[in-house]
């Protein structure tokens, strides 16, 4: 049920009929859907739906069992991860793994794809450049911590986070590699209200750079508040697809909310 | 006395070189690696070979062996080097792209198990148990030197190599290559999905790693003229990790006050002492005692080591880098962004 008119050029990331068990239990049963290029898009559904085994298929963090991804118009099934993100799509994770040995600083620094002082034929040999291209990254990162309030923390090792920090640390650190496309594990979760409010702004402030997001939530006040497009998954299955205001009035995704017994098949 | 002196400074540096080769692999890049005095064998044993003719010609005789080829110092060391490096490409194509952690270690010892084994019972490779012996002492010819000359000037060679790897060292734990290593060690999940092939990086350290390894036991070899196969019973490996666990996992600085505590005050120095009359070579006994409770005390109460890992801070960094800006500029640029931070 696609109930927006999504044209093919403007569809960044898709994946059609994935499936994925794990030792016999069926956890992602033919997912099929498109990610709209420069808008945030919210992946709901109840627990069990097989969102993040989705994100980890699409991440390349699992391989799938069935069907095809795609981003823009480069088959990137089954893709080792990094190759995945060297296309231009980072992921943050539903429990935050910060570099925990690194400080804040240095955790950013990791995060851009392509270093020239990441080639021990550059650190002997091109030293120059490499200084180069690290002030800036240094300069990038600094302002990146300065925008997400952890600038008074950069010296410090991530492991001495809270909760809340490491949240917008994984977030702060997706951004500094500077993707296409930004998978955002429940991004809110864990975290209290005010905070909320505020890595929403920070979502909506990425889509204006021209980020395209797929985020996971479960708080549907804040899908209807920055979502531009909303994907429904229940049993593995994509179960419908559009505007959180007109899925609000589809049967199907109220019983999926509610638990009742889904039967629906794949309708999109 | 000056020999034991010059003894005990040849084996600090000596372990500073072999805790740096370890160090780049488990210390910054998490790789368990519990085959390492392989590759310092393997180092020595190709070190020494090369230095010496073909086998069974001129002072060779007796002895079976390959790769015999009369190479002139520091050009064996380099070769020992290079082999170690060598096999370790071998040995991470292997254990590498399947294993994590553990599963990676318990490999990696058996490994060593088997090398030292095909060594010690494959005679044609390198002379079997007897061991290499006769190796020519390097440069002893160009400066006319007397053995006990030698011991202090091959000392004094062996500190100004380690300088150098040092220096080497330094370099690359400071680059984004380091940073990326250690990303690797703290959670190489997240590295892999920051784009960067875990594997090729795992591997990039191994080969400095088994590097340093093999110079360290190509020094081995030209200063004792001989090596064989009990020099390096695969247990020695956890005196490596004992030197780096004792200085401080991660930092170069650290492998230099380990290899003073642990390899020179520890392991070496008390073989001088004299024997406790009537328990022949209870000293040695003893003294692997003190380092497995050396090692237990150390992982207890300070298991971040003598010299600890730090991380550089950002204004080292921007200074390094040549971005440092006055205090002032950066703290108008604070309080513009202040209003965004958030409050918890």
């Amino acid at each position: 049920m696609t109930t927006d008119n999504i044209d093919v050029e403007s569809i960044i990331l898709s994946c059609s009929g994935l499936k994925k068990s794990f030792m016999g239990v069926t956890a992602v049963n033919g997912a099929t859907f498109d990610v709209p290029r420069g808008l945030i898009t919210a992946l709901i559904g109840p627990n069990g739906a097989g969102k993040t085994t989705v994100v980890n298929m699409l991440s390349g963090m699992m391989k799938s069992d069935e069907g095809t991804m795609h981003i823009g118009f480069t088959d990137v099934t089954n893709w080792p991860d990094y190759k995945i993100a060297s296309m231009g799509l980072m992921r943050t994770f539903q429990l935050s793994r910060e570099l925990s040995g690194l400080s804040v600083l240095e955790n950013l620094l990791v995060a851009p794809r392509v270093q020239a002082g990441e080639s021990l034929f550059n650190i002997f040999f091109r030293p120059g450049r490499t200084k180069r291209e690290e002030g800036d990254n240094i300069e990038r990162a600094i302002g990146i911590l300065k925008t997400y309030g952890l600038y008074d923390l950069r010296d410090n090792r991530a492991n001495a986070l809270s909760g809340g920090q490491k949240k917008l640390l994984e977030i702060a650190r997706g951004v500094m590699a500077n993707p296409a496309i930004l998978l955002l594990d429940e991004p809110m979760a864990g975290v209290n209200p005010a905070l909320i409010d505020q890595i929403g702004e920070y979502i909506i402030d990425l889509k204006n750079q021209g980020m395209t997001i797929l985020m996971i939530e479960h708080n549907l006040n804040i899908v209807e508040k920055i979502c531009d497009h909303v994907i429904v998954l229940a049993e593995g299955r994509t179960l419908a697809t559009g505007r959180l205001s007109e899925l609000r009035a589809n049967e199907a995704v109220i019983r999926a909310y509610l638990g009742e017994v889904i039967n629906a098949g794949p309708q999109s | 006395m000056s020999y034991y002196i010059y003894t005990l400074f040849f084996f600090f540096f000596v372990y500073f070189i072999l805790a740096m080769g370890l160090n780049i692999q488990f210390g910054q890049t998490g790789i368990l690696n519990f085959a390492y005095i392989g590759f310092v064998a393997v180092g020595a044993y190709v070190t020494g070979a090369t230095s010496l003719p073909a086998s069974n010609t001129g002072i060779g005789t007796g002895q079976h062996y390959i790769l015999g080829m009369n190479l002139p110092f520091p050009f064996n060391l380099l070769m020992g080097g290079i082999v170690a490096s060598v096999l370790a490409v071998f040995v991470s194509f292997i254990a590498l792209r399947r294993l994590r952690t553990d599963y990676l270690a318990m490999v990696l010892i058996s490994l060593s198990l088997v090398l030292y084994d095909i060594i010690n019972n494959f005679v044609p490779l390198f002379n079997g148990p007897d061991g290499l012996y006769n190796i020519p002492e390097p440069m002893v010819g160009v400066f006319h030197l007397t053995s006990n000359q030698f011991v202090g000037f091959f000392a004094a060679v062996t500190g100004l190599i380690s300088l150098i790897l040092w220096w080497f060292m330094s370099r690359i734990t400071k680059s984004p290559l380091g940073r990326t290593f250690r990303a690797i060690r703290d959670d190489p999940g997240v590295a892999s999905a920051l784009g960067k092939n875990v594997i090729k990086y795992q591997l990039i350290s191994m080969i400095i790693g088994a590097f340093f390894a093999g110079i360290g036991g190509g020094l081995i070899i030209q200063f004792g003229s001989s090596f064989n196969t009990s020099a390096w019973l695969p247990g020695e490996t956890f005196v490596v990790f004992a030197v780096i666990i004792v200085g401080g996992v991660g930092n170069n600085l650290g492998m230099l006050v380990g290899s003073l505590l642990v390899e020179t005050l520890l392991v070496h120095l008390p073989a001088f002492l004299p024997d406790i009359p009537g328990h022949t070579g209870l000293i040695q006994y003893i003294d692997a005692m003190l380092i497995g409770i050396l090692l237990w005390v150390m992982l207890w109460f300070r298991p971040q080591g003598m010299v600890p890992e730090k991380v550089p801070t950002t204004e080292k960094l921007l200074k390094k880098f040549g971005r440092f800006q006055e205090p002032e500029t950066i703290s108008s640029t604070t309080t513009q962004t202040a209003s965004t931070e958030v409050t918890q």
